[in-house]
């Protein structure tokens, strides 16, 4: 989860933004940028010693002025229920996928065995297409799904 | 194996993501988190945060949570040594007391600079108090 997808799983909550120059922004997230450029609603704008407020409506703030912001701790946890659920779904597709997959190389491999070793790969013309979007099952199934899973536990 | 590896040679965070880092800011602060997640930018995301303070030989911590930090703003970043966290020679005092020793080691600093530029300026040198940027002081 990249820092900008956790900001933007963070829309609607509450947070407190503090710009360069040290003046704080609480407020209501309604939207943000790759930028992070970002929208805030029912805003305290607060100066950077502490002593003097303002209340808006509604602010932009530009990305590049930013130096952090503040996020309640349950979008953390938000973000890891979200993690376990879509990883659940895909062990769910790569199941079926999987049950495909090996279906279509079962029929392929006495077809391949009478050409060469590259006719799993490339496969006769007429098949190129199935072939192909097999292939790309396969290497999802093989890499992706794994390699996100760390990316997810870390 | 190394070569395999797409980041071999680079330099790159992603080895520190889930360990208890301190982060040093450009304003002075000094973060102490575990680092979640962090992109091509540094961004940083830091849970169970502290802001930790300290003057002289004395610190204190104050709870701030999670934090997304926008990597521009970091000098620097390390992993904590948890066996020498357990022996620090530094005190570990309250809130409401550092944030008094930092007040009055801000006053003093203050004071100090105050004079220096009376002294320049009964010399003949005028600082522009502008040009002077106080976080290199």
């Amino acid at each position: 989860m990249l820092p900008l997808s956790l900001l933007k799983t963070a829309q609607s909550h509450p947070m407190l933004v503090e710009l360069k120059n040290g003046e704080t922004y609480n407020g209501h997230l309604v939207s943000c940028d790759s930028w992070m450029n970002i929208n805030l609603r029912d805003v305290i704008c607060t100066s950077k010693d502490g002593d003097r407020f303002w209340r808006m409506p509604e602010c932009f703030i530009r990305g590049s002025t930013i130096k952090y912001l503040r996020i309640p701790d349950e979008v953390i946890d938000m973000v890891k229920e979200d993690a376990q659920a879509k990883s659940r779904n895909r062990a769910e597709m790569n199941k079926n996928r999987g049950g495909n997959s090996s279906q279509n190389q079962n029929q392929r491999a006495p077809r391949s065995g009478n050409r060469n070793s590259f006719g799993i790969r490339s496969g006769p013309s007429g098949g190129g297409l199935g072939n192909g979007g097999m292939r790309a099952g396969n290497s999802g199934q093989g890499n992706r799904p794994p390699m996100q899973g760390n990316k997810l536990r870390k | 194996m190394d070569d395999l590896n797409p980041l071999a040679g680079t330099a790159h965070l992603l080895e520190e993501v889930d360990k208890k880092l301190m982060v040093l800011l450009r304003d002075g602060r000094t973060l102490i988190g575990y680092l979640r997640s962090v992109d091509q930018f540094a961004n940083l995301v830091l849970q169970r945060t502290i802001e930790r303070i300290h003057v002289g030989n004395q610190y204190g911590d104050i709870p701030r949570g999670v934090f997304i930090i926008r990597g521009e703003n970091v000098v620097l970043l390390g992993e904590i040594d948890r066996d020498k966290e357990q022996k620090l020679p530094l005190k570990e005092i309250s809130v409401d007391e550092i944030l008094d020793a930092q007040r009055r080691e801000q006053e003093q600093r203050q004071e100090k600079h105050r004079l220096v530029s009376k002294a320049l300026k009964e010399r003949g040198l005028a600082v522009n108090a502008d040009i002077i940027n106080e976080d290199f002081c």
